[in-house]
């Protein structure tokens, strides 16, 4: 008989009050799990959609360049960045910038070019298969042009409208070129739904007169390397440049990844205190319905430190078993919302955070961490919780122990 | 003969100003290994009192009480309850066993506590448990027994490990008088037999008769002390 097994059958002693704790225990658990599911899949998706999109884990602009985006800030040696990303084979796409007028009809807007080699985007990112119509840019330049979502509509532009487009090019004369829509992108972020034309490179090129410019190098490992050691790694490929990862790109959704972060602790710390009650409530009636009881083992010989060892085993014992009803609980749910999901839409809509577009289907992940970490945390709140009962039935003094009625 | 219990004018008190009431006034007494000492007195004489004081559950207001050689005073209360653990047994008056315990595990907790391994501790309670007339009854659990055999249980919990004195209070107050006459029987065969040192209070003639001394114990004194023979020669 170890203390576990003595803890057990204490537990059975009252099936009422171990019934409710259990059920607390179970359910906080539970939530806990699913709400970390839930924050963690808005965190992931927050992530994945500013990173595997369109910006990358990091980005790599020539000093300055970020500051005004001058068409002649173009980076030294782009192909030394692209060389030291396929050496550690991460995907990398090149992109030129310049802005110009686009018209369609009578409608006419401000645009940002996007030079893009689509084999690359296609390699190294999702845009490419974010469209809301039409199809993403050939391989070879034809005078395609794929607009953001609200450029297309304020130019009231279809897949197979015709585009005109102004430019100033990079060597001081007016560019001017008749372009086709093949595509209109997804809600991508306010930025490129407002103004994004993205041309293929080499019409870039001629449109631009930009020559070999290449303004910005986006790699993305889809998570498969650290940060820090992407950065680390560009900053020996190219220490001239400026590198910026995409927390320094996108503070706003970075902020809002380490808010959800914060959240989802405080969120659990709630939870975690609740359940935590509930097991120090029932540790304290049955440390006072078995204070002879106590009182009878300590005149036995059993030392404080035992008492306190068998009152803690206890509410392991309770806390493990609501914690493993409560994991599968919590999976079953987690399932259920990575599955169908919270679908928000008659809330929000499409929106956009920071600039990243989110899918109003809010949807959970399932993985190690949010498993292990709430029912960690909460065997630890059980034992923890059933401390302060089991201090008390410690310093019990035996003769009155035994004497009580 | 090794002397278990040594006191020297023990005094206890309980409350104080005018609730201050003496349960014990200069109480000597000394216990030699293999006694079977009975104490008897009326209710408030202080038997509990002076049991709890021997037996390192409560503490002396002035005085010395030296156990197996150890000075109870000097002991913290994680030593008294290694004390207790080691060299003492203790038999209660209303059997107090583990509910959630049968009767082996309830009489082997001590040998647990003290990190005795499980085959060998196994096999001394099985064995304890058939000497007091348990045997077939291991697996069953305290309000499965009679109270003769929950007591029963009981003995051999306070003498499974061996200890240098058992203490009972009234070990024969709450069972009816042929249980209680087959329980005095099995603690004299085992102070017999094994010489387990037994030490009990109890306000019954059956039980005082049997007792090789006889203390008696009046207003927190000990009026007489010696074998109980020559006691009841003189009353």
């Amino acid at each position: 008989m170890n203390s576990l097994q003595y803890g057990w059958r204490n537990l059975w002693r009252n099936t009422r009050r171990t019934g409710i704790t259990l059920a607390a225990v179970c359910l906080s658990t539970a939530i806990l799990m699913a709400s970390y599911g839930l924050m963690d899949g808005l965190m992931q998706h927050a992530v994945s959609n500013a990173t595997n999109l369109v910006v990358g884990e990091v980005q790599v602009h020539a000093q300055g360049y970020l500051a005004d985006h001058s068409i002649y800030k173009a980076l030294n040696e782009p192909d030394l960045i692209l060389e030291a990303a396929k050496q550690k084979n991460v995907a990398a796409a090149p992109r030129r910038y310049g802005y110009g007028l686009v018209a369609v009809g009578t409608k006419s807007a401000g645009a940002r070019f996007w030079g893009v080699e689509p084999a690359s985007e296609r390699a190294t990112f999702d845009l490419a298969q974010h469209l809301q119509e039409g199809r993403f840019l050939s391989e070879t330049a034809r005078r395609g042009v794929v607009l953001g979502q609200k450029l297309a509509r304020s130019l009231q532009a279809q897949i197979g409208s015709e585009i005109v487009v102004v430019v100033q090019a990079a060597d001081g004369s007016l560019g001017n070129d008749l372009y086709t829509v093949t595509g209109i992108l997804k809600a991508a972020g306010d930025s490129i739904d407002r103004n994004a034309a993205l041309i293929h490179a080499e019409d870039f090129v001629e449109l631009f007169v930009s020559g070999d410019r290449i303004h910005e190098v986006a790699l993305n490992s889809r998570g498969m390397v650290p940060l820090d050691k992407l950065t680390e790694l560009l900053s020996i490929a190219a220490p001239e440049e400026e590198i910026k990862s995409w927390r320094q790109l996108m503070p706003e959704v970075s902020d809002m990844v380490n808010l959800f972060d914060a959240f989802i602790w405080i969120f659990g710390l709630i939870f975690l205190l609740a359940a935590g009650m509930g097991v120090m409530n029932t540790m304290l009636m049955a440390t006072y319905e078995r204070i002879r009881e106590f009182g009878i083992l300590k005149a036995l010989g059993a030392t404080p430190w035992g008492i306190i060892r068998d009152v803690a085993a206890e509410a392991l014992v309770l806390a493990a078993l609501g914690t493993v009803l409560g994991t599968i609980l919590g999976l079953a749910g987690s399932y259920y919302l990575q599955q169908v999901g919270l679908d928000l839409s008659i809330f929000a809509g499409t929106y956009s955070v920071g600039g990243v577009a989110f899918n109003p289907i809010w949807r959970a992940t399932i993985s190690p961490k949010m498993v292990l970490i709430p029912a960690v945390l909460m065997l630890i709140i059980g034992v923890v919780a059933s401390l302060y009962p089991a201090a008390l039935a410690a310093r019990l003094d035996p003769v009155k122990a035994i004497h009580r009625p | 003969m090794a002397t278990i219990v040594n006191l020297q004018e023990v005094t206890k008190d309980y409350g104080q100003g005018q609730a201050l009431t003496h349960a014990l006034r200069g109480v000597n007494l000394i216990i030699e290994a293999g006694e079977f000492t009975a104490m008897a007195g009326p209710s408030g004489s202080g038997k509990s009192t002076l049991l709890n004081i021997i037996g390192g559950l409560d503490r002396p207001t002035s005085g010395r009480v030296l156990v197996d050689g150890r000075e109870i005073k000097d002991l913290s209360n994680t030593e008294l309850g290694l004390l207790r653990r080691d060299r003492l047994g203790f038999i209660f008056q209303s059997y107090n066993l583990i509910p959630v315990l049968t009767a082996l595990e309830n009489a082997e907790y001590v040998l647990m506590l003290q990190g005795v391994p499980t085959a060998e501790r196994r096999a001394r309670v099985r064995e304890v448990l058939a000497e007091v007339g348990l045997e077939g009854l291991e697996d069953r659990y305290p309000r499965q027994l009679s109270g003769g055999q929950q007591q029963r249980v009981a003995i051999a919990r306070a003498i499974v490990s061996e200890p240098a004195l058992v203490l009972a209070d009234e070990p024969t107050a709450n069972v009816d008088s042929k249980t209680g006459k087959a329980l005095l029987d099995l603690m004299h065969r085992l102070n017999e037999e094994k010489g387990a040192t037994f030490f009990f209070s109890t306000h019954e003639e059956a039980v005082m008769k049997r007792a090789r001394r006889l203390l008696q114990l009046e207003d927190g004194i000990i009026r007489n002390n010696g074998a109980t023979a020559d006691i009841r020669n003189t009353e």
